[in-house]
């Protein structure tokens, strides 16, 4: 029962401030709805600056892949576009990306009237809403009250590749690798079912709570909350299964079997604390 | 049925014009009819390894502009009956073209040949997009290097976005000794580390800039060297043969018995 800590820890605070990547959140969400789905499209506020449309539309693309199939062939799609003016040009390439996983676009949720008319010339039905309506308000909780209510998981089945950002004001758990130059970003938890290579930050709002767990923790980098773990140059060959979690003095890891036994989440230091902190495990903790 | 398949890499000089004329080469030698269309539009180089240079009249942008048939455009490879080339036009840039245009030149060619293979330019902008655009398949190259197999593994994910899931990977420039003593990735870290099924396992060797110089693609040289058996074998395999992988440390068999051991045989 030899545990030693595996990776060098620090704090740096060249990290951009957590609010500013609660705001970057540009995820589109789909959410079941009854007997329908909404395909929900991040509205220009929470898109800083103004992000292109082959990306939003690549985002969507790669999420309709990827996300578990939890739909009937033919599932009609309510695209909640909220302040986002589209085109019919881009309404069309939703439509074909939709039918491409046998979803069909039927309606379009909006609060702006030129994309509502060139939803209506298109041949979609329209529901054209105030921003204030209380739909939207229910639709979109996690953005109205970011830190305390977290989305539902989003769960991956795909290798996360090189220049792949997943964002998600959730849980994020990956089925597959998340490989270098990948990167996932979650308010909540980040589970890695396979190998962690890329980067992986979890807590993204802020919670110190948050834990990153792997099969095998080969990462490029670590972020949890504030705080930045880089990999150590030696690792062992053979992996286990290993969990990152906050500890006061930054970012630990251990073995999923040792989190379990020797760790609690303290609120009031907002970190992991070590139950055992006062025996013989001491060692175990060694900071940056 | 005619296979559209598409050479790509995302990172330069990984040798994609390269494997391009060796299969196209290997593959009309087996008796397929082959065209070759170089997506390079600007930095066109397929005709120069190919030796075809001086024999280029019309490019694609003429035929896409209705100055000349697609045929007339068709530079035909003497020395191999059933291997021809699709020049890109060398004074014009990547813009000049879009998605939809590369995919009709790419549908009408199918109806005439066997194989259409695309050499794609390096980066993923415009060029890339319309290189992939009209393929079913793609074949990835990649070296041994960080760079590359990370450029690959962006690649891969650009192509599943876009639909193209038949995607094979093609091991370039392997310095058998050099993985040996642990100072290059080995094939099974490129393998793990991409997740796609290996199709090819190519040596690092001088006669392929040799090659390259003298315009004539190494598959057809007298003397079969290393690169020119395996540049056979990818093409051997993409016909549905089954062909052992090369063993490049002649006497240790280290490659082979590791490729061994993740095919199964």
């Amino acid at each position: 029962m030899t545990f030693e800590p595996t990776i060098s820890l620090d704090k740096t605070d060249d990290l951009p401030s957590s609010s500013s990547l609660v705001n970057h959140y540009s995820q589109i969400g789909i959410k079941n709805d009854g007997d329908q789905l909404l395909l929900i499209l991040p509205t220009q506020a929470e898109i800083n600056s103004e992000l292109p449309w082959s990306e939003t539309w690549q985002e969507l693309k790669h999420l309709l892949q990827t996300k578990e199939q939890s739909w009937q062939i033919g599932t009609k799609v309510c695209l909640v576009a909220q302040d986002r003016l589209l085109d019919a040009r881009q309404l069309q390439t939703i439509a074909e990306t939709l039918d491409d996983v046998k979803l069909s676009l039927s309606k379009i949720s909006t609060n702006r009237r030129q994309t509502a008319v060139v939803a209506a010339t298109s041949g979609y039905s329209v529901e054209q809403i105030q921003s204030v309506d209380p739909l939207i308000e229910t639709l979109t909780p996690v953005k109205k009250v970011p830190s305390s209510t977290l989305a539902e998981p989003l769960y991956l089945q795909s290798t996360v590749r090189s220049g792949v950002e997943i964002r998600h004001p959730g849980t994020i758990v990956i089925c597959g690798d998340l490989n270098p130059g990948g990167k996932a970003i979650a308010a909540g938890d980040i589970l890695v079912w396979g190998r962690l290579r890329g980067i992986a930050h979890a807590g993204a709002q802020g919670n110190h709570q948050s834990r990153i767990a792997a099969l095998q923790m080969e990462f490029t980098q670590l972020r949890i909350a504030d705080a930045v773990a880089r990999s150590p140059k030696i690792r062992p060959r053979n992996l286990s299964p290993e969990l990152a979690f906050m500890t006061t003095d930054g970012i630990k890891l251990a073995k999923n079997s040792e989190f379990a036994k020797n760790y609690v989440f303290s609120s009031l230091k907002r970190a992991w604390i070590d139950r055992t902190a006062n025996s013989s495990y001491k060692k175990s903790k060694k900071g940056a | 049925m005619s296979r559209i398949i598409v050479v790509t890499s995302g990172k330069g000089g990984v040798g994609k014009t390269t494997t391009t004329s060796n299969l196209g080469a290997a593959l009309a030698k087996q008796n397929r009819s082959v065209a070759l269309i170089d997506a390079d539009f600007g930095l066109r180089n397929l005709d120069l390894l190919l030796g075809l240079e001086e024999r280029v009249v019309y490019t694609a942008l003429d035929v896409l502009a209705g100055e000349c048939r697609l045929a007339q455009a068709l530079v035909k490879d003497k020395r191999l009956k059933g291997l021809v080339l699709l020049p890109a036009a060398q004074n014009r840039n990547k813009e000049a073209v879009r998605p939809e245009q590369m995919q009709k030149i790419a549908t009408a060619l199918a109806k005439g040949y066997d194989y259409i293979l695309i050499d794609c330019p390096a980066g993923i902008e415009l060029g890339f997009r319309n290189a992939i655009s009209a393929a079913q398949e793609a074949l990835i190259v990649t070296t041994p290097e960080v760079a590359a197999v990370r450029d690959a593994d962006r690649v891969i994910g650009l192509l599943e976005a876009e639909g193209v899931n038949k995607i094979s990977l093609i091991v370039n420039r392997v310095k058998p000794h050099m993985v040996e003593e642990n100072k290059m990735m080995s094939v099974e870290d490129v393998l793990e580390l991409l997740g796609v099924p290996l199709i090819g396992v190519v040596p690092d060797d001088e006669k392929v800039i040799e090659s390259t110089n003298r315009g004539e693609p190494l598959v057809l040289g007298e003397h079969e060297s290393t690169p020119a058996i395996a540049y056979t074998n990818i093409a051997r395999r993409l016909e549905g043969e089954k062909v052992p992988f090369l063993d490049l440390l002649a006497n240790q068999g280290n490659i082979l018995s590791r490729l061994r051991k993740i095919f199964g045989g």
